[in-house]
Order: C-alpha cells, then structure tokens, then sequence
C-alpha cells in the first residue's frame, strides 16, 4: 500500500519535473517557421539545384567523367565546317539521378563555374520529364526541359526564388 | 524450426504477427516475423532486405572519388563517420599522408555528428516509449548541427565532406565561433534530457530490465558500439586501435551495466557528453594549415593490395574491407556494418519478451536500415 502511494507521488513528481522543461521552453521565441509561407536561405556553398551556362562551359567533359551517378551529358558545338569547337552543343543534366555532391562543380576548370549549385532546395517534379534539364546557347542558368508530349522546351515549376525567402534565425 | 520470415505452422494458441516493414519504430523498412503465445513471444526472425541498393557491387564500377559519395548513402544519420571509414581505407591502400588541419576537422566532424546520430536515437526512442516532448527537444539541438555541416560542406544528411587525403573545404572562423556557440547552447540541455526522460519512472519501468544482453551474448553475437559498452565490455576502436589522432584526445568510454534497454539508452547519453569534450578539444587544436594532402590523382589507381580499416562510428564498429587490382575502381569492397551485425541478435533476445517491449529492445538497438540492407 505504501510503495504504491509512493509510485504514484514518484510519478506524479516525475512528470512535473519534465513539465518545468517544457514551460522554461514555453517562454522562449519560437524557432520553427511556417514552411510553405515562410522560408529560409541556406547558408552560402549550399548544395542546391544544379546551374548551368552554356556561354562559359568548354565543354571539357571533366563534370561528365566526375559524377558518380552519370547523370551529365553533353555533346560539342560543331562550327560550319563540321570541326568541333569549345562550347556546348547542348548539355543535360538528370536530376532524377543527381546526388547533389558538387564533384562536378569541383572538377569544373572555367572561371567562373560553368556548373555551379545554387541554394534552391525546392526542386519539385510532377512528371519524368521535367527532371531532366536542358541548356543550350541563349537558355538562361535555369535551363529548360523537354516536353515530350508536346515536343518542345518549357521552364520548369516550381524553382524557389531565393529574394523572397527570409533570414536564417540566429540562436 | 526453419528460419524463416514467412508464417510458420503454428500451434492452436499461438499467433503469427508481421511488424513492418512500414511499421513507425522499425526506422525504415524491417520486417520482423513473430510468433506469439498470448503476450509473450516464442519466435522472432527478422527480414530485411527491402532497401537492398546494392552498393557494395555498385562500388566496383565507380572510381575512388565517386565511392566516397556512395558511403554517404549506408548510414545516412552519421554520414561522417561512413566518409571517414572509407577514406581511411582507400588512403591506406593509397599510402597518402593527411595534413593535420584536415585530421581535426575530420574528428570534429565526425563528433558532431556522433551527436547529431544519437540525438535522433534520443529523440526517437522517447517516441516508442510514448514521451513525445523529447523528440522535440532533440530535433532542436539536432538542427544546430545540421546547421553547422551545412555551413561547412553544403549539405544536411549526405555530406561527401571528408575525401581522400583531406577534406573538402576549409571552415571560415565563423563556424569555430558558431560551433562552440552550439556546445555551451548544448552542455545544460543534456541535463534537461535527464529531467524529461532518462530519470522519468514511467520510462524506467518500461526499459529497465528489458531485453538484457549479458557479456558473453553481446561478445558472442559479435555486438560493437554503444550496445556492446552497455554491457559492460570496454571496446570502443577510437582507444584500441586510434584513427585520425584519436590518441590524442582525452575522452572517456561510457560503459553500462546489465546491458538492458535502459543502459543501451543511457550509454548513448553519455557518449554525447564524451563527443562534446573531443569536439572542444578539436577545436582548440586547430591551426591554419592546408586541408588536403598532395598525392592523390585525380582518378586514383592504388597499387594491387587490400586493406581493412576499422572506425568507431555512431553505431558500432565500422570496417571496410577494400581490395585494388590497381584499376581505377575497387576490386571488391565489403562494408562491415554494425547496425547490420546488432540487428542479428534480435532473434535470439525477442524470444520469451513480452509483445510490448519488442518496440523497446528494437528502438534500442538503434538500427539504420540504410546500413543493413546497403
């Protein structure tokens, strides 16, 4: 009879020991932040979505024999006597595959990067064909997909615009 | 008895039970067959299987560079310790030397995340054992981390940050003053973790003397890592066979006593106090300094040979088995994963347990499924 007094007052005193955590933390500013309305920007070098331009690249193929996943291709720009020269004809990358690990922006010799990671987080698909971007001269860093349904370049959804994102909360 | 998963014949008062594969507590995707007698278990054969990527063939196709990014993906809650255990090996087979700014980053990186990995443990088996404040909490610390790697290497989860010969990027100071930021924030949260949980009764009751491994079992069934020290077996690889300066470092080894649930969870606790004192001491050696070897190509052919490489990660004794015929990618390499190894005893300790605490021992072997099925 007295030890189970004594486990329920044990118990009852257990819990208002965990409670006094709980409202010490009751009183301190919030640190989630409502996602779809409210976003953060990630710190500078994030690993991001992947851009590209097509003005820089030499088409070297060093980001093609650097990703592990296989993920780019490309092919030379010929010029009009069918020579190859150092610019892109096109170039793809596959972000069903991408891991997201910057080798390929590391192996990249241009200055600036031609392939570099931006710090957009929110790459979304709805369809196959919208994972594989596209870049060719005149495309901006974004790229472009192709529709195979309706057999033409669109611009992908859903990119997240960095300007309106907010501040990363400090601790 | 045959071994396995599917239902067996059973007995007119038995019953055959699936937990999983998508069951909460099981952290991925496991399967475990149990037989049960009215409330107490008679069988158990886990299943596993159902995250099998095969990256250990994958490896043999991809060069040294592209394997570092592939160990990203066993143990995906410490990462760090997956990139170290690899580098360690291919470095060995590679007879490249690592600069000592590069050999502290590396161990202040992997102690973090020690932490980060064993705060989700925290956080989580609060979860299975119904005290949800605590995950909270835990995911908070656990973010400052996340924070911290990100602001180093870019990423949250598969950090490709330790690579051969050194690391990827130098931290700015910034991360030094936010790193210790994060463990004065971190040191008294730890004593709140004890007043939410560990000391609760309620939680007591239901790990105390659960699931108890005694020394000769977890020896014999070949238990690494926290599991194997709650026990009370002192086997911890950073001090028997010191990695990356680990020597160095003045830390102590938690150990347990009956090895049950409670100890396997406190152990854990512990152990993020031992990570914070490395990391302090990591950072105060710090000195500027170059963070890669020279020496490695870039498409690195090691000379034919192998090498074993074993690291204390998060979970429990880490090795890599890597063997070069002198190509550009591995010959054979075999991953010997702790959670993988900690998962087998399962069916042995689940026997004669009540239906209950089978969620309880499961959350505290503290499996990646990740690691298991690789």
């Amino acid at each position: 009879m007295i030890q189970y007094f004594s486990e329920v007052f044990g118990a009852f005193f257990a819990i208002l020991k965990g409670m006094s955590v709980t409202f010490k933390t009751m009183l301190k500013p919030s640190i989630t932040v409502q996602y779809p309305t409210e976003k953060l920007v990630p710190f500078s070098g994030f690993r991001g979505a992947l851009l590209f331009d097509a003005e820089t690249c030499i088409s070297c193929n060093q980001c093609v024999k650097a990703c592990p996943s296989y993920c780019i291709q490309l092919e030379n720009a010929v010029n009009e006597t069918g020579k190859k020269v150092a610019k892109v004809a096109w170039y793809s990358i596959d972000f069903g595959k991408c891991n997201f690990c910057r080798l390929c922006e590391e192996s990249c010799p241009t200055k600036p990067k031609a392939v570099w990671h931006s710090k957009d987080y929110e790459l979304t698909f709805f369809r196959r064909d919208e994972m594989v971007r596209c870049w060719k001269k005149g495309f901006d860093f974004v790229g472009l997909y192709w529709d195979r349904a309706t057999k033409d370049f669109r611009k992908p959804e859903g990119q997240v615009q960095i300007q309106t994102t907010q501040e990363r909360f400090q601790y | 008895m045959s071994n396995s998963p599917a239902a067996p014949e059973l007995k007119s008062d038995q019953l055959f039970v699936n937990l999983g594969p998508q069951h909460p507590s099981t952290h991925g995707v496991l399967r475990v067959g149990l037989t049960i007698e009215g409330e107490i278990v008679v069988k158990a054969v886990p299943d596993i299987g159902y995250l099998h990527r095969g990256t250990e063939k994958l490896a043999e196709l991809r060069g040294y560079h592209h394997c570092v990014v592939i160990s990203d993906r066993w143990d995906y809650l410490s990462a760090m310790n997956n990139n170290l255990m690899f580098c360690l090996a291919a470095e060995k087979l590679l007879k490249v030397e690592v600069p000592e700014r590069a050999q502290h980053l590396r161990v202040a990186m992997c102690e973090l995340n020690r932490i980060a990995s064993h705060l989700l443990f925290f956080g989580t088996f609060g979860i299975d054992m119904g005290a949800f404040t605590a995950f909270l909490h835990a995911f908070r610390e656990r973010e400052m981390v996340l924070d911290l790697f990100e602001m180093s290497c870019g990423a949250r989860l598969t950090y490709n940050y330790i690579r051969l010969a050194g690391v990827m990027k130098d931290v700015p100071d910034a991360w030094v003053a936010r790193c210790r930021e994060f463990l004065e924030f971190f040191k008294p949260r730890l004593k709140e973790y004890d007043e939410l949980l560990s000391f609760n009764p309620i939680f007591l009751d239901r790990t105390k003397g659960v699931g108890a491994i005694s020394k000769a079992a977890a020896v014999d069934w070949g238990l690494s890592g926290p599991n194997l020290r709650a026990s009370g077996v002192d086997y911890d690889a950073r001090k028997s066979e010191p990695y990356s300066g680990y020597e160095k470092y003045d830390f102590d080894v938690p150990l347990g006593g009956d090895g049950d649930c409670w100890d396997r969870y406190y152990c854990r606790v512990r152990e993020m106090h031992e990570s914070i004192k490395i990391v302090e001491q990591a950072l105060a050696k710090l000195q500027p300094g170059p963070i890669l070897g020279k020496g490695v190509a870039k498409v690195p052919k090691p000379v034919p040979g192998e090498a074993y490489v074993h690291v204390e990660g998060a979970r429990g004794d880490l090795g890599c088995y890597l063997v070069s015929d002198g190509n550009m990618a591995p010959y054979r390499m075999h991953i010997r994963a702790p959670s993988f190894i900690n998962l087998a005893i399962l069916q042995e300790m689940l026997v004669g347990e009540r239906m209950s605490d089978v969620i309880a021992i499961l959350g505290s072997i503290d499996i990646v499924l990740g690691e298991v099925d690789r």
